[in-house]
């Protein structure tokens, strides 16, 4: 099977700090692994590098069989329309419905999409994350959980190959956060790549799902699923 | 059963419909209801562009008014009043005026009667009193002499100092001095007036994406979101473009119908044209249009300011 997520000797330094160093790694669409590592390890710049707000220093990084790492300015939309993003401060746009804010994302990446069309994905897609009545809501008007839930609903709403997603459980209690990485569980047996940064190792431990350790930049220890053992970046330095 | 006809829209055709129904909703649309929502924060754009612009409608109104004057001062230039004496026979002023007619440096010839000379005095602002006060007629009868160049003014002023017709104290307009004096001043006019709209057209453009820019840094959140669900940068872009363009087309609307409505009474007052009168040329129209050019300069300002202010939004990944 071909991966939809391919990195090859990624490295990007700013100035003279080095964020990621020769990070290598693939993903294959349908498979869920959780990135992990201390503050400062460089999951963040590994997720920014993958939907290209940041070009690799040296490296290549391939997203759906699009070269990220050589691609144009011009083209670097299309390929962040071939990836979802889930945030930790889930990045809604306050003045719009949850429905409006899914729809606005799928008619602002793609002219072509009606109303009608985009209405009826977003609203599978809110159904899918269990939030089909509150499509009339404001974000304000609804939970951190059920937030990141809509986030994640906008993410997948363009059935994207790759589902990306840095510390989505950062502003969740346990339980909310377990429920939020079932979701991500569930996109992936849907046949999307799903990829999620955090530092939540309980949820990582239950999971038992393949797990990368990044450690000042570098990518430490990659365990397949099921075979998660002791977490924690200590041992792994 | 006859055979059945299925109606349904020709696909590509819908396609491009919901495209156009897309841009004017996104674009158009959302960006008007955005720009209402969001008018508090663009009140400080809005007002200080209002208020350039109308420095620039009155700036530009009285270059205007100078440029008529200087183009006025210059035709007559070239006009040579012969001044008759009051007892002067009408045998010696028809000889006068063969003899200028004659003269291959003259375009034409025309007579003003004294009586004449007195209406048109009395038409000239600052004149009009003084001339219907005197109790007697003061103005002389003259030749009016349009010459072919400005610079045989003199030489044909030399030609008929001594014709009997001539009035003895003040024999023609000519003034030595004056040519050179009115081309200096056209010089000035136009390296001051230049020198005055490029530094203007800089700080305008200056104050206003300063002040649009504050407006859009205050909305960076929806700028980075549409950006990072892959939106193409003329979809972001074009919104704040047109909210800009509605900005500067608002500040031009009310620049240019306060200008409007002040050159339009400056016209007017009084129930005579006396802005006309000092500046001929210089209508109530004038004004009209120079509304209209400040509001289609406010558009052109707000879009462009807008796309200043949106530059460093909108900065390409680095590498």
């Amino acid at each position: 099977m071909t991966a939809i997520l391919e990195l090859s000797g990624v490295t990007r330094a700013f100035g003279e700090r080095t964020a990621v160093e020769d990070v290598s790694l693939s993903l294959l669409p349908g498979e869920l692994a959780f990135l992990i590592g201390p503050s400062g390890a460089g999951k963040t710049t590994l997720l920014r590098l993958i939907n290209r707000e940041l070009p690799p220093t040296h490296g290549e990084v391939w997203v759906d069989g699009i070269p990220a790492h050589r691609i144009k300015p011009g083209r670097i939309p299309a390929l962040r329309r071939r990836v979802g993003v889930v945030f930790q401060d889930f990045k809604l746009l306050p003045r719009l419905t949850v429905l409006e804010n899914i729809v606005f994302a799928l008619q602002v990446t793609d002219l072509k999409v009606s109303d009608k069309q985009a209405r009826d994905r977003a609203l599978d897609a809110l159904e899918a994350v269990g939030l089909g009545d509150r499509g009339g809501d404001y974000p304000a008007e609804l939970s951190g959980g059920q937030q990141q839930r809509v986030s994640i609903a906008r993410a997948i709403a363009r059935q994207p190959g790759l589902v990306i997603a840095d510390e989505p459980t950062g502003n969740l209690d346990l339980d909310t956060g377990v429920s939020i990485i079932d979701l991500f569980a569930d996109i992936a047996r849907f046949g999307a790549g799903v990829l999620v940064a955090t530092h939540n190792l309980q949820i990582v431990r239950r999971r038992q799902q393949r797990t990368l350790t990044l450690v000042n930049g570098r990518l430490v220890r990659d365990e397949p699923a099921g075979r998660v053992g002791k977490l924690g970046w200590a041992q792994s330095s | 059963m006859g055979p059945v006809v299925l109606k349904a829209p020709f696909p590509r055709r819908a396609v491009y419909l919901t495209v156009v129904r897309n841009v004017l909703h996104h674009l158009f649309f959302g960006a008007a209801l955005s720009w209402i929502r969001n008018l508090a924060g663009t009140a400080p754009a809005l007002i200080s562009m209002t208020l350039l612009l109308i420095l620039a409608g009155v700036v530009g109104l009285g270059g205007f008014a100078l440029h008529l004057l200087a183009d006025r001062e210059s035709a007559d230039a070239a006009v040579l009043h012969v001044y008759l004496s009051d007892d002067a026979s009408s045998t010696d002023v028809d000889a006068l005026r063969l003899k200028l007619s004659a003269d291959s440096r003259v375009r034409s010839v025309s007579y003003t009667s004294k009586a004449d000379a007195l209406k048109k005095a009395q038409n000239r602002p600052g004149l009009g009193d003084l001339a219907s006060g005197a109790g007697s007629n003061p103005f002389p009868a003259s030749l009016d002499v349009k010459l072919k160049r400005v610079e045989d003014v003199s030489g044909v002023a030399d030609s008929v100092s001594k014709e009997k017709a001539i009035d003895p104290v003040q024999p023609t307009s000519y003034d030595p001095g004056a040519y050179g004096r009115l081309q200096k001043a056209l010089t000035y006019l136009a390296v001051g007036g230049g020198a005055f709209l490029a530094i203007f057209g800089l700080v305008a453009v200056l104050v206003t994406s300063n002040s649009i820019q504050s407006a859009i840094h205050a909305r960076r959140e929806e700028i980075s979101i549409m950006g990072l669900v892959g939106a193409p940068n003329w979809m972001i872009r074009g919104p704040f473009l047109f909210e800009g363009a509605l900005t500067g087309g608002l500040a031009g609307l009310i620049a240019g119908l306060l200008v409007s409505i002040g050159a339009g009474v400056g016209a007017t007052v009084g129930g005579s044209n006396r802005l006309g009168a000092l500046v001929p040329g210089f209508t109530v129209s004038t004004g009209v249009a120079a509304g209209l050019i400040l509001l289609l300069v406010g558009i052109l300002l707000g879009a462009a300011a807008s796309l200043i202010g949106l530059r460093r939004h909108l900065m390409a990944p680095e590498g």
